[in-house]
């Protein structure tokens, strides 16, 4: 009980960059720091520690070299968590993976994140909006109180 | 005693993934790199052999935060190789939209460097003054981060601003004037901003001439890179090329206060002066170019596009150079002498953007060999 309201009072979002384009980034930042957005009403904080995380906020294609990184950083986090992919780079591998040039697909591209870790949110577009992104972290919330403490 | 302090690459003082080293003696900076490669994505790899506006379009994607300068300094590339003449109108909207980014950007840094100065106050009124803009961004181009404004031969339609989006920009530039007045007095008054700040990373003149520093990082040292200054697009504007000599920390945030006036200055005349006029020009295509390049000066220095178009109508050999690689040096020599707590302070204060610098070869002079950095394996770094 103490446990479960816990941890609905402060649910605790890290952003892991992946590679992407800084739009993301950006807008992922606006939502916490922008007094227009403030994600801290919803009672999201915002961590760099994985251990404290809750919430994994992921931008970016995945590149090769943030693969290893992006994996330890999952490892680390404490059950339950949840992830949210955020942008179009992050869901489909974005426009970096193939445009149909003369070389072929990127070979430095190890997205989509489905691909690596489970995904539980989504927040499409390019660069998705505040709002999406706060909605997106908002509709994993639940997952996190329905888990077993 | 020489200790090692690894940060990154993934950390809380740095938003984008890269790895700082610095070394110490008694917690004072004696020696710093900075790695880089961490998000490769081979764009320039990808884009040999795309049609010319395709091209353009994933050019734009090479940086969130200056897209428009990507854009635009691809489109005017092309431009160049093809002989295209933009109109008048379109060009007066070009400038338009990149000083309202250079506006953005600049917010934006001024709201991570309190961010990495643990002042959170100045994060947030940073970012309230930036929100307008980018919903005046949102308002013209339909997206509040790749605009997608020009175009091979002036801007898209959807981006010619009616009358009423016109006067909204007009609003908004009278409502943020006094409200950057009240901000840059009060942040530059803070004594506990300021304590942190003066006489922290700082950066000769003859460095930064020596590092070949761009933008407002060599402009804070004195040395005069504007490329602004040669542009044809930006000769029917009056504006001030904003010079400063410390070199420090301070500097380098108070540059970016005024270059933001300035740009406010710029859009108030764009806007007066804005041109009559078809915002396309007709277009005649003419392939089968020689190599054309383009110098542009983006919110972090000078960025240079060069590519050519083959007999197809595709883009070949298309190479990016960003302002950051170039300022990577000036920022591990900014850092010596420093105490520890400030090292990452002075690199946020340099505004890197790694997401398009990430590429670069080691070629040794003496044998030819090519390598490339990449801290996963060692390879090019400090052993």
């Amino acid at each position: 009980m103490i446990k479960k309201t816990a941890r609905k009072k402060s649910v605790h979002a890290m952003l892991v960059y992946t590679g992407g384009c800084n739009g993301c980034e950006i807008e992922v930042l606006n939502c916490l720091f922008s007094p227009y957005y403030d994600l801290e009403q919803y009672r999201v904080m915002f961590t760099f520690n994985p251990r404290e995380a809750d919430v994994l906020v992921v931008t970016g294609p995945i590149t090769v070299r943030t693969l290893p990184q992006l994996k330890a950083i999952y490892k680390c986090m404490a059950e339950p968590k949840a992830v949210v992919a955020v942008g179009a780079c992050a869901n489909m591998g974005g426009i970096y993976v193939n445009v149909y040039g003369d070389l072929g697909p990127s070979d430095q591209i190890a997205g989509p994140l489905e691909k690596i870790i489970p995904v539980d949110g989504y927040a499409v577009g390019c660069a998705p909006r505040p709002e999406e992104i706060i909605n997106a972290v908002a509709s994993v919330i639940p997952k996190l109180m329905e888990a077993k403490p | 005693m020489r200790v090692e302090v690894p940060i990154g690459t993934v950390h809380p003082a740095l938003i984008e993934p890269f790895r700082t080293r610095l070394w110490i003696e008694d917690e004072t900076v004696v020696d710093c790199e900075i790695t880089y490669n961490a998000a490769h994505r081979g764009i320039e790899r990808i884009l040999e052999g795309v049609p010319v506006l395709k091209a353009a379009m994933i050019a734009e994607k090479v940086c969130g935060l200056c897209s428009h300068f990507h854009l635009w300094n691809s489109i005017r590339a092309t431009e160049k190789a093809m002989g295209v003449v933009p109109t008048e109108r379109a060009q007066y909207i070009r400038v338009l939209v990149a000083e309202l980014e250079r506006i953005h950007s600049h917010m934006f840094f001024i709201g991570h460097a309190c961010e990495v100065l643990g002042h959170e106050t100045f994060v947030y009124r940073a970012f309230e003054l930036r929100e307008p803009v980018m919903r005046i961004l949102f308002e013209l181009s339909g997206n509040r981060v790749h605009y997608a404004v020009p175009v091979l031969g002036g801007i898209r339609p959807r981006a010619n601003p009616s009358d009423e989006s016109l006067a909204k920009i007009r609003a908004y530039v009278k409502d943020f004037e006094p409200k950057l007045e009240a901000f840059i007095e009060r942040f530059m008054s803070d004594p506990l901003v300021m304590s942190r700040v003066t006489g922290t990373g700082v950066l000769k003149k003859a460095d930064a001439e020596e590092l070949y520093a761009v933008g407002p990082t060599a402009r804070a040292s004195g040395v005069n890179n504007d490329v602004r200054q040669q542009m044809p697009e930006y000769k029917p504007f009056d504006y001030n090329i904003i010079l400063l000599g410390a070199g420090d920390n301070k500097a380098r945030v108070a540059l970016r206060c005024l270059e933001v006036k300035e740009s406010l200055r710029i859009i108030s005349q764009a806007l007066d002066n804005l041109p009559q006029g078809p915002v396309l020009s007709d277009v005649k295509l003419n392939f089968d170019t020689g190599f054309s390049e383009a110098y542009i000066e983006a919110p972090r220095g000078e960025l240079y596009h060069v590519l050519r178009v083959d007999a197809k109508g595709k883009v070949r050999n298309y190479r990016i150079r960003t302002p950051t690689p170039t300022n990577l040096a000036s920022m591990e020599r900014a850092c010596i002498g420093d105490h520890l707590t400030d090292a990452v302070l002075t690199i946020a204060s340099c505004d890197p953007c790694l997401s398009c610098s990430s590429r670069a070869l080691v070629v040794d002079a003496k044998t030819g060999k090519e390598k490339v950095f990449d801290y996963a394996s060692g390879v090019g770094c400090r052993k």
